[in-house]
């Protein structure tokens, strides 16, 4: 017999993918787009999460939050790289550290 | 099933948000089907759209539930529509002057302040956190297209990738929130939740949920500690932009706040009203301090508007219904002197452009008498001078506060206020006491007219508008209790 | 036995037609086809790209938009497929739900067309 992969499992794999989301964009000093991957990180993290608990209370709306959410993150991730592509046309660069006109 | 969209007498409660999703619909298409640059056009007709539908929210007096539940039509829906609308009405008002210098004399940027305010509708409305989601995201995907829109400025697209990765970033904390209470609760609907928290008690899981969807909804209303992006995109934008970033989305994010707060979590009050609490304490005293070191007015409205956030989280903290009139007016006052505030920035204009920098005004009141004594009234506003309508903003949310027996809260906002009262005289003492260095052009008619009504607002809010919104914004508060 | 066997027969003609097929298309070519090589046809050929050259080299910057609004229409099938499996349960409510959600894609397609965003110069 087999170890059941239970709802424990499936919230561990979502805290651990969001937690790296979210160190991705705060210690990456190199790329934008790196940033970019990690928000995507963040909302699949999430999608576990919503599937694992859709799972585990039979109820179909985590699903189709799931759904929504996907469709959402794939709009964002359009706005985002077409942001990122004027900022380059401008600046020449996409290094994070170079995202300094503005201080204070 | 009794289906909410074959049937269209039953949409009634929604229909506002219809006729302003067709409408931006068809202005899109009207827009890029037209050879010639139609953006003037297409300008006043999306102004004129935004009065109409606020007139339509006001006599579409049907309240209840549409889309099985998602959607809300109630008293406190209806007024903050009401005050999100005009700001976004007021704001492409102010921004016609100006559209050709800061790049927005394209079409789509009244449409997409259309779609943005539609997102705001419906998260004034939303029900359920997947409406709520999804109305969140369209309104910030479309703020995200705006701060960026000026294409050949470095600052305006840095503005927009930060407003982007952070705006994205918050998303990401709601929702991780919301997935949490989802699975502690089993329900995504507000009411629901609020049934489920009443008979199972809270769990360790529901308040990592609470806490995460705070931080989320704490970003969009940019109170300390996830403020930081605000002062980086309120300068970077174009300035149109930044006013209706600084009047509508505010609003419309504070709605969403109290009523995420009231209508699911009230049964654990206790547990998000020290939060609450927190960010309100740490907004007004970081934005008190910040502000003071600041040249350019653009950042310096930044910390202000964060301050403002702080004030209106005060009367929040009460968890009362007095509380939630408190925020109701806060928020209405808030979006009266902040688009009377951006009208005199935008009026600001010399030979050689716009100008943003604080020691730029100096002697403004000898040039430009009217521009500067308007500013004046606003500024005098801010602070919270009796019996300017600031004062009875504060006034609300402080009382509130006190009734709730929270007089350390109270003690500290009124330093707060004191303490930022510093920058905004700084600014007054520029204008009327420094030799004038800059020639500054006459004001164009519609930024005049801004002006005077919302000056004369401000001014006479105790003899003229003020018993009214108390009013309004009580009836408002009794519809989430 | 037999009858679970016979139960896969569809299968199995399946891939003889296909295999039938593909291997037709494959060969019919050589007998057919007119034969007239230069350098130029015989390459290996990528779209857009030199094909013997540096891996590590820069995209033109049309081929994000091309990327991001497939992305977008891409994905509209996630919500397609579950409409279209659950569609004998939906009824009305869901047919106009999928026709109010494609009607608003098509102006975004129709706006974007307008723009020029599908064609390459």
């Amino acid at each position: 017999m087999e170890a059941q992969i239970g709802l424990g499992n499936f919230l561990t794999v979502g805290a651990i993918l969001f937690t790296i989301g979210v160190f991705g964009i705060f210690l990456n000093r190199k790329n934008v787009i790196v940033i970019l991957m990690s928000i995507e990180l963040l909302l699949l993290a999430v999608n576990i999460n919503f599937v694992g608990f859709s799972m585990a209370l039979d109820d179909l709306a985590g699903q189709v939050f799931a759904l929504l959410v996907l469709t959402v993150a794939a709009a964002e991730a359009a706005i985002g790289l077409a942001i990122l592509v004027v900022y380059y046309r401008n600046r020449g660069s996409i290094a994070v550290d170079d995202i300094n006109m503005m201080k204070g | 099933m009794i289906s909410d969209v074959t049937d269209f007498a039953s949409l009634a409660p929604a229909y506002p948000e219809l006729a302003l999703a067709i409408g931006a619909i068809v202005l899109l298409m009207i827009g890029v089907f037209t050879k010639s640059n139609s953006a003037n056009m297409i300008m006043g007709v999306a102004i004129g759209l935004l009065a109409a539908v606020t007139v339509l929210v006001i006599i579409q007096t049907e309240s209840g539930l549409v889309f099985n539940g998602g959607f809300i039509q109630d008293e406190f829906a209806r007024y903050m529509k009401v005050v999100v609308l005009v700001g976004s009405a007021l704001t492409l008002v102010l921004s016609v002057s100006s559209a050709a210098e800061h790049a927005l004399n394209k079409f789509e940027y009244p449409v997409l302040i259309l779609l943005a305010t539609l997102g705001m509708m419906m998260m004034i409305s939303a029900n359920d956190l997947i409406s709520l989601y999804v109305g969140l995201e369209l309104q910030a995907l479309a703020l995200y297209v705006v701060a960026a829109m000026k294409r050949d400025s470095g600052r305006a697209t840095e503005a927009g990738l930060k407003y982007f990765v952070l705006g994205a970033l918050s998303s990401g904390m709601f929702l991780y929130g919301a997935s949490l209470v989802y699975g502690f609760t089993g329900q995504t609907q507000l009411d629901e939740i609020t049934r489920m928290i009443s008979l199972g008690g809270s769990g360790i899981g529901l308040t990592f949920g609470l806490v995460f969807i705070l931080a989320g909804l704490a970003f969009k209303i940019s109170a300390v500690p996830f403020h930081m992006w605000t002062p980086d995109v309120y300068e970077g934008a174009p300035t149109p932009v930044t006013a209706f970033f600084a009047a509508a989305p505010k609003v419309a994010a504070m709605a969403l706040f109290v009523r995420v707060v009231y209508s699911s979590f009230e049964p654990i009050a206790r547990d998000w009203q020290q939060i609450v609490i927190f960010i309100s304490i740490a907004s007004m005293v970081l934005a008190a301090f910040a502000g003071i070191g600041q040249s350019n007015i653009k950042r310096l409205i930044a910390y202000s508007s964060i301050g403002n956030v702080g004030f209106a989280l005060v009367g929040l903290s009460a968890a009362s219904e007095v509380g939630v009139q408190g925020v109701a007016v806060y928020m209405a006052i808030y979006m009266v002197m902040t688009v009377g505030l951006f009208a005199c920035v935008l009026s600001l204009k010399t030979d050689n452009g716009y100008v943003e920098a604080i020691a730029d005004l100096a002697g403004l009141s000898r040039g430009r008498p009217f521009v500067a004594g308007i500013m004046a009234i606003l500024l005098f506003s801010m602070i919270g001078l009796p019996p300017l309508a600031g004062f009875f903003a504060k006034w609300h949310v402080f009382i509130a506060a006190i009734e709730a027996q929270l007089y350390v809260l109270a003690v500290i906002g009124v330093v707060a206020s004191a303490i930022s009262a510093f920058y905004y005289l700084k600014i007054i003492r520029t204008m009327y006491f420094d030799e004038p260095i800059l020639q500054f052009s006459a004001a164009p008619g519609e930024l005049r007219l801004v002006m005077g009504v919302t000056g004369f607002l401000v001014l006479s809010y105790y003899v003229t508008v003020g018993a009214p919104l108390a009013d309004m914004a009580s009836v408002a508060a009794k519809s989430l209790f | 036995m037999n009858e679970l066997l016979s139960q896969y027969l569809p299968v199995i003609l399946f891939i003889g037609l296909s295999a039938v097929i593909g291997a037709a298309l494959l060969f019919v070519p050589f007998m057919v086809a007119v034969k007239n090589p230069d350098p130029e046809k015989v390459s290996a050929y990528e779209c857009g790209f030199d094909p013997f050259d540096d891996a590590r080299m820069k995209f033109d910057v049309r081929f994000y938009l091309v990327a991001i609004l497939f992305i977008i229409f891409d994905l509209e099938v996630a919500f397609l497929f579950p409409w279209a499996v659950a569609f004998g349960d939906v009824g009305w409510f869901g047919f106009w739900s999928m026709m109010i959600f494609l009607g608003v894609l098509t102006i975004g397609f129709i706006y974007e067309w307008r723009k020029g965003a599908l064609e390459w110069d």
